[in-house]
């Protein structure tokens, strides 16, 4: 049975400040598929992941990018965002004066206008949000505040989870969703992004860590440094490098 | 006819000799700001003399025939008796104003309180008298002397001793002139005995056709007794070539408390202006503000608040956004009597600048001349954070509702003081940018 492609980059070539970070970066990612992105720190995994999202101020200079079989480059970042493109930030950002449940319910309703889907009810809303945090050990106090002021690191990485199981992307791109969780956190975490899988969706999982691919099992592992994947493996090569490092594969500087 | 002063113009009571000496002295009184007055060199006047206005209500205003009528529908309703009509959505005591002329008064007041033509508390021989422009400078005040040397309309109102209104006192001038350039002068006369309270929302709006030039001139005089509490609450909504110039001038004695809060969102030329004397012990000022903008706006929010008693304590937070070429103008003043020790005076001024070509100019006074005060002010701009935008828009959210969420975001910590729950998600609604017009 042939596979059908959500996500495709070929060749691709992007800058930040003028500085040339992710070079001829290819991957591409199935329906139904979890790919893995391994790589030492300042290899450009944010820098790609931001890319994909069109962040502004990083510049793709060639390559393509099609994401369930459109254009993705030509594509606002909400736009990418309502197609179904989802990330979950390494920093996630603080918004001082806006609510978790108002902001979820602007994205969301945002969203379901692009799909020419009705806009929530605001009471049904809330309750799927409630409960959604409550698997995710979100509590609805903090539901209230506003959104990333003042929580902890493994608290932000349990929001943007929510976000995700709430906004139901096709592809979801996990950078470094792990960091800053305890152990519990970490498999609350997973089972959370878990429960959102399934045929037509995918994972690209960017990690420093063995420990989340325990929860969340890779179909393949990619090892990432200067630009683009020096080598692909399945799950297998997570563990391999968790031993012996990132030498083997990355040329001495 | 053109200028802001004009001659032979008919004004009720002209017989009444102070009425017509308080006139005459506002007219002496009355010289443009030039860009060299001090109290205007940040809000530039420009070409307010050269706009043939027109005084609302007189003759020459009514005179236009249909064939200058700009309105293109034939027939002009520019002077037609509209239904007054509100869109706000809590019940109050309303007054209703057209193009600054007296309409309806409200009825069904309660024991205690009166609400009169300001021409008929003169004429009836009210304690008007005694109130009309006694705190105000009219050398120092230019626009108060303009607004003097027309005083006819407006409302005098009077809360008796120790009556508590529990709803609002609603003054809402609705303008919707459109066939010539219009001037209009509103006087307020409202007075608190002793332990009263009550609240007064102002609501200006424009509802014509087309968007002619026009000129509200509005002064208050509020005379607040021991005790007594008022909270003022202001909506500036005007059309977008509009000149709004107001004046709230506010005596507090003893234990009084006056809180305010304006939003300012309309007009080509805005200046919404608080001088708060805090006469006695334990007298008290809030004077909170925000106003938005867009296009070549220039909203100014001035305040000079004195204090000239030992106990008095005053607050100010204020917060602009401003983007296009638009221009904010924040003056604030506090003055501490030598005798008036144990004091409290802060003041906050804080904008967002949306675009490059956005301005603010921003001027903190303090004048201390007592020890053991406490005093602060403070200012700060900045633009939109880059991050927070790109973080709502990764979710979908549109740049533009992005931009609208993070605004209402950034004014929702002074709007969140008002203290009465519907006028505070009334003036949630309200502050937004109004869309940018050619
Ligand atoms: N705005 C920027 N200006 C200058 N350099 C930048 C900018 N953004 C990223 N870089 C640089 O690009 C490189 C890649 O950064 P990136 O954050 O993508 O690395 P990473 O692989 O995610 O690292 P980590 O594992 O530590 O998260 C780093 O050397 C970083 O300093
Ligand atoms: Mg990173």
């Amino acid at each position: 049975m042939s596979k059908t492609p959500l996500l495709e980059i070929e060749d691709l070539c992007a800058r930040v400040a003028d500085k040339e970070i992710v070079k001829d970066f290819s991957l591409t990612i199935n329906e139904g598929e979890v790919h893995a992105i391994m790589g030492p720190n300042g290899a450009g995994k944010s820098t790609l992941s931001y890319v994909l999202c069109g962040k502004p101020g990083y510049e793709v200079t060639s390559g393509s990018v099609r994401f369930k079989g459109k254009d993705l480059l030509s594509m606002s970042v909400e736009e990418r965002a309502r197609e179904g493109l989802f990330l979950i930030m390494q920093y996630p950002v603080e918004i001082q004066g806006v609510p978790v449940t108002t902001f979820l319910k602007h994205a969301v309703n945002a969203v379901r206008k692009h799909q020419n889907l009705p806009e929530l009810d605001t009471m049904e809303f809330i309750k799927t949000v409630r409960e959604e945090g409550k698997k995710l050990g979100i509590t609805p106090d903090m539901l209230k505040r506003p959104i990333n002021v003042g929580f902890s690191g493994g608290e932000k990485k349990r929001l943007e989870t929510l976000q995700l199981a709430i906004l139901k992307p096709s592809l979801a791109i996990l950078d470094e969703a792990d960091s800053g969780l305890d152990i519990d956190a970490l498999k609350v975490v997973a089972e959370g992004i878990n429960a959102e899988r399934n045929e037509h969706n995918a994972l690209l999982v960017i990690t420093h860590y063995q420990r989340l691919l325990n929860y969340i099992e890779p179909d393949y592992v990619h090892i990432y440094a200067d630009g683009h994947i020096v080598k692909s493996g399945d799950k297998n090569l997570a563990i391999e490098l968790e031993k012996n490092g990132y030498a083997a594969f990355v040329k001495e500087q | 006819m053109s200028g802001l002063l004009q001659k032979n113009i008919d004004l009720a009571g002209s017989n009444i000799p102070w009425l017509e000496g308080l006139r005459d002295k506002g007219r002496e009184a009355f010289i443009l700001p030039t860009a060299k007055t001090e109290a205007w060199k940040y809000t530039k006047l420009r070409d307010l003399s050269a706009d043939d206005f027109v005084l609302s209500g007189t003759d020459e205003d009514k005179s236009h025939g249909e064939e200058h009528c700009t309105c293109g529908q034939g027939e002009c309703h520019c002077h037609h008796h509209h239904e007054p009509q509100t869109n706000l959505p809590f019940a109050g005591y309303e007054i209703h104003f057209e193009n600054g002329i007296l309409q309806t008064l409200a009825f069904d007041l309660p024991k205690g309180v009166m609400i009169k033509p300001l021409m008929e508390a003169v004429f009836d021989g009210d304690d008007v008298k005694k109130y009309l422009g006694k705190d105000i400078d009219l050398a120092s005040y230019p626009f108060a002397a303009l607004n003097t040397a027309y005083l006819e309309e407006g409302v005098y109102i009077e809360i008796e001793e120790g009556v508590i209104l529990s709803k609002p006192i609603i003054l809402i001038n609705h303008t919707h002139s459109c066939h010539q350039n219009i001037m209009a002068y509103l006087r307020n006369v409202i007075v608190l005995e002793n332990d009263a309270k009550a609240t007064i929302i102002e609501d200006f709006e424009y509802t014509g056709e087309e968007k002619s030039r026009y000129f509200n001139n509005i002064v208050n005089e509020i005379y607040i007794n021991k005790q007594a509490k008022l909270e003022h609450y202001k909506l500036q909504n005007e059309a977008y070539k509009a000149v709004h110039i107001s004046l709230s001038s506010v005596r507090v004695r003893e234990g009084g408390f006056y809180e305010s809060f304006c939003c300012q969102k309309g007009a080509n030329l805005a200046r919404n202006e608080t001088k708060i004397s805090l006469k006695e012990e334990h007298a008290e000022a809030v004077v909170n503000a925000v106003y938005l903008m867009n296009g070549w706006a220039t909203i100014d929010t001035t305040t000079d608040i004195e204090h000239l008693s030992p106990n008095t304590k005053s607050q100010q937070l204020v917060k602009g956004v401003v983007g296009g070429n638009a221009k904010g103008v924040f003056q604030g003043k506090i003055h501490i009597a030598p005798n008036a020790v144990k004091t409290e005076g802060r003041q906050l001024h804080k904008a967002l600048l949306l675009s490059d070509d956005a301005e603010i100019d921003c001027k903190p006074e303090l004048e201390i001349y007592a020890d053991d005060v406490k005093c602060s002010h403070g200012a700060a701009s900045g633009e939109l954070d880059k991050e927070q935008l790109f973080y709502m828009r990764s979710r979908g959210i549109g740049e533009e509702e992005a931009k609208r969420i993070l605004v209402e975001a950034y004014l929702n910590d002074v709007i969140n003081q008002i203290s009465q729950e519907d006028i505070k998600t009334w003036m949630l609604s309200q502050a937004t940018i109004n869309q940018e017009e050619k």
